[in-house]
């Protein structure tokens, strides 16, 4: 089990959650990784990072105005912000007792509950629970870049999924993709381009 | 095929009928919508070259299977957008391939033709097994034609060989003689002889498209069976001596050389030879057999006028049976004088003979001038040598065969007049029989079943000529008096509509004109679906076979009539060709 802690909860509902994490902990999370967030005894809540944000504050305004600010100073404001940088989590899914689920979780995180990333053997096997149940939750939020999601989530699973030996899961994910979106050419083809430059 | 089979050990040839055993297993498809007006439509899950148009696949849906023909192929897409776009430059091949998969497709149109009741699985339920077994064996269940749909999403697999044989009959048993193979897969289909000949039945196709041999296998078949008597009016000499093929330049073996002893030729005219060969006897035919109607039936051919019925009829009033020998002897434009010195008709002239009988003596001099190459036939006689007629009837009764060569007197006239004239009188003398048998005479038997082969059928069985001749009689009585016509014709459009669709079975070669094919489809339901079927066959050796005497059309691979098929029918399995013989040795 992965023990990468990239934050803690900074507000959620049930389709998702804001992660707030420091600087110092930004090299570990990437666009369309997969987290975790263990909320109590085999429960926990399985989500996928489509936006990372980050808030200007009234020092870095001001910094950026100021004339020959040390270097010293710069990275001290850098780093230790008073404005979290603020992770954007879908929600996918979650697991209780040791079964996994593609709906959205009974309830949602509370504030503060630390957020893992998922290591890729937590990440093979939710992708390859099921038959693909959530991407329901990916492509039904329009409001989302959902092409470039699906391209990075794909690449990443697609890594996962090979080191545990399942060369298949790739195809069988892009033919499930096909077959949600065929009603919509528009929309397939933009999935499909993002995909095609994996 | 053959060849490749013997240099296979047994294991390798019992794998090989395994695996293709499997292939036509796989399912090819699965149903996807249509109905019973309308006809099925399955989605193709196998790449399309697979499949053909006309392939014969079984449905299966629950406790029934149906068979059907293919009888189109549309491509679809699930938006057109998909189908419009090439997405194959744009996206890299396995996501283009992915897409494809699911976006485009192929339709089946399956034509429905049978449905029947399957067994319950063996292992699962021995029992019930064993009680479906027993219905079958006792026929009470038989491929019935289809009353209700298959369920949708029910899978479509190709058939294999034991699907085409529950159809169509298995090779060997009963009346069952293999007519050619499936295209797909190969599986002999049957035709059941004995229903065959029960209607009168026709073979079609253009020029070259296999008819005459195709005709010499069911011949054989026919003459194997024992079961029926065959007279054939060989207009071209091509059935009973053996023959050279016209495009490959091959021998083609007779019927007379394979059954020496059973089909007896039969040569047009005194001292008539075929081939160069000596007829088994000659037929000369009585000018007292000669009837008005045979002459009107030339109307068309020997262009005779509108008076020419009155004119006949007078003349048998006058000489009854020997009108025609008076007529032939009386003479033109012969003049005596009288004791006035008047010019009056000489006594033996057509013209004395007009005015007394009351005829227009213009019209009477016409017709004998028109009947003039009746009269130099040198077949028609006063008195012929033997009665050869009662020979042919003879030997059709004792399980003999006759094929009766025009020789030298090709033209459409001795064909017309004689295959007519001959086929009314055997016709009166089987109806007579029939009655006689039918009655209850003492001593009176069944007559044997007799078929009459036709060649270029439409010259006797033209709109005209439909209502004059014996042989549309024949055809529309069906079996009623134990005779039934085999016609062979490449212009199925020039034959009567009436006596088109009163043809059992039929059994058709590639055809090029549209009317053609309308016409050899005269009283079929499924006339739309089959059309295209027909259009598209292969010029040579594939037929459709469709009608009364098979249970559902099918596209056939016909017989080659070839030595392999001869060895086959006369069961010389063991003999082999030199070439094979001298392959095996290493040669």
């Amino acid at each position: 089990m992965s023990e990468i802690e990239i934050g803690r909860l900074l507000r959620s509902s049930t389709t998702g959650f804001v992660v707030g994490c420091k600087v110092n902990q930004l090299n570990a999370p990437s666009f369309g990784a997969m987290v975790r967030v263990p909320l109590e005894a085999q429960y926990q809540v399985y989500g996928v990072i489509y936006d990372i944000h980050i808030e200007d504050d009234g020092l870095v305004r001001q910094l950026i105005t100021a004339q020959d600010v040390p270097e010293e100073v710069l990275k001290d404001n850098r780093e230790n912000r008073n404005v979290p940088v603020e992770i954007g989590v879908l929600a996918l899914g979650y697991e209780h007792g040791r079964r996994i689920f593609h709906l959205l979780p009974p309830r949602p995180p509370l504030s503060l509950d630390a957020i893992f990333l998922c290591s890729p053997g937590e990440v093979a096997s939710f992708t390859g629970e099921g038959r693909f149940g959530y991407f329901r939750h990916i492509l039904g939020d329009q409001d989302k870049p959902i092409e470039e999601l699906l391209a990075a989530h794909l690449r990443q699973a697609r890594g996962a999924q090979v080191d545990a030996g399942n060369e298949a899961w790739y195809q069988q994910a892009v033919g499930e993709l096909i077959t949600l979106m065929r009603d919509d050419y528009q929309g397939l083809i933009k999935i499909l381009s993002a995909v095609s430059e994996i | 095929m053959f060849n490749s089979q013997l240099d296979m050990n047994g294991s390798d040839m019992s794998e090989q009928r395994a695996s293709s055993l499997e292939e036509s297993q796989k399912s090819i498809g699965y149903i996807v919508g249509g109905g019973l007006k309308a006809n099925l439509q399955a989605r193709l899950t196998v790449p399309a070259q697979r499949v053909q148009e006309g392939a014969f696949v079984v449905v299966e849906s629950g406790n029934w299977l149906f068979y059907g023909l293919v009888t189109d192929m549309q491509l679809g897409s699930t938006d057109p957008r998909f189908a419009d776009e090439q997405t194959e430059t744009r996206l890299p091949p396995q996501l283009a391939k992915l897409l494809h998969g699911q976006t485009l497709y192929t339709n089946l149109e399956v034509m429905a033709a049978l449905m029947m009741e399957q067994g319950p699985d063996i292992d699962e339920d021995p029992e019930a097994y064993q009680a479906w077994f027993q219905k079958v064996m006792e026929e009470q269940i038989r491929p019935e034609p289809v009353k209700t749909v298959p369920q949708h999403h029910a899978e479509v697999r190709l058939a294999h060989a034991g699907d085409i044989a529950e159809i169509f009959g298995k090779e060997g048993e009963k009346a069952f003689f293999r007519i050619g193979d499936t295209i797909e897969g190969g599986h002999p289909v049957c035709v059941n002889l004995d229903k065959l000949v029960q209607r009168s039945s026709g073979i079609f196709g253009a020029t070259g498209t296999g008819k005459s041999f195709l005709t010499r296998v069911i011949l054989a078949g026919l003459i194997k069976r024992d079961k029926t008597a065959v007279l054939i009016f060989d207009m071209h000499n091509e059935y009973g001596p053996d023959d050279t093929a016209s495009d490959t330049g091959m021998r083609v073996p007779g019927l007379k050389g394979k059954f020496p002893s059973k089909v007896r030729m039969v040569g047009l005219g005194r001292g008539a030879t075929i081939r160069g060969k000596t007829p088994d006897y000659t037929l000369e035919i009585a000018e007292s057999d000669i009837k008005p109607e045979d002459v009107m039936m030339l109307a068309q051919e020997l262009n005779l006028r509108e008076t020419t019925p009155t004119t006949l009829e007078a003349l048998r009033a006058s000489f009854h049976e020997a009108w025609f020998h008076e007529f032939k002897q009386m003479r033109t434009n012969t003049y005596n004088f009288d004791e006035d010195g008047k010019r009056v008709p000489a006594p033996d002239s057509v013209e004395a003979w007009a005015n007394g009988a009351g005829v227009h003596p213009g019209a009477a001099e016409a017709l004998h001038s028109k009947l003039r190459r009746l009269f130099n036939a040198p077949y028609i006689v006063e008195q012929p040598a033997a009665n050869a007629l009662q020979q042919m009837i003879d030997n059709l009764d004792n399980g003999q065969h006759v094929v009766l060569s025009f020789g030298k007197h090709e033209t459409d006239l001795d064909y017309l007049f004689v295959s007519n004239l001959l086929t009314r009188r055997i016709r009166d003398v089987w109806e007579h029989r029939t009655n006689n048998f039918r009655s209850g005479h003492q001593g009176a038997t069944e007559p044997r079943p007799l078929v009459i082969v036709v060649e270029e059928a439409h010259k006797l069985l033209n709109r005209e000529m439909a209502s004059q001749t014996t042989f549309s009689t024949i055809a529309r009585e069906m079996r009623k008096y134990y005779v039934t016509l085999l016609i062979i014709d490449q212009r199925p459009s020039q034959i009567y509509d009436e006596v088109m669709s009163q043809l059992g079975t039929r059994i058709t070669g590639w055809l090029g004109d549209s009317d053609d094919i309308q016409s050899v489809l005269t009283g079929l339901a499924s006339r739309d679906a089959l059309r295209g079927m027909l259009a598209h066959l292969q010029p040579k050796e594939e037929v459709l076979m469709l009608g009364w005497g098979v249970p559902m059309p099918i596209v056939v691979h016909s017989r080659r009539y070839d030595d392999t098929f001869w060895d086959e029918l006369l069961e010389k399995k063991d003999r082999r060709s030199n070439s094979d013989i001298l392959k095996d040795i290493g040669f």
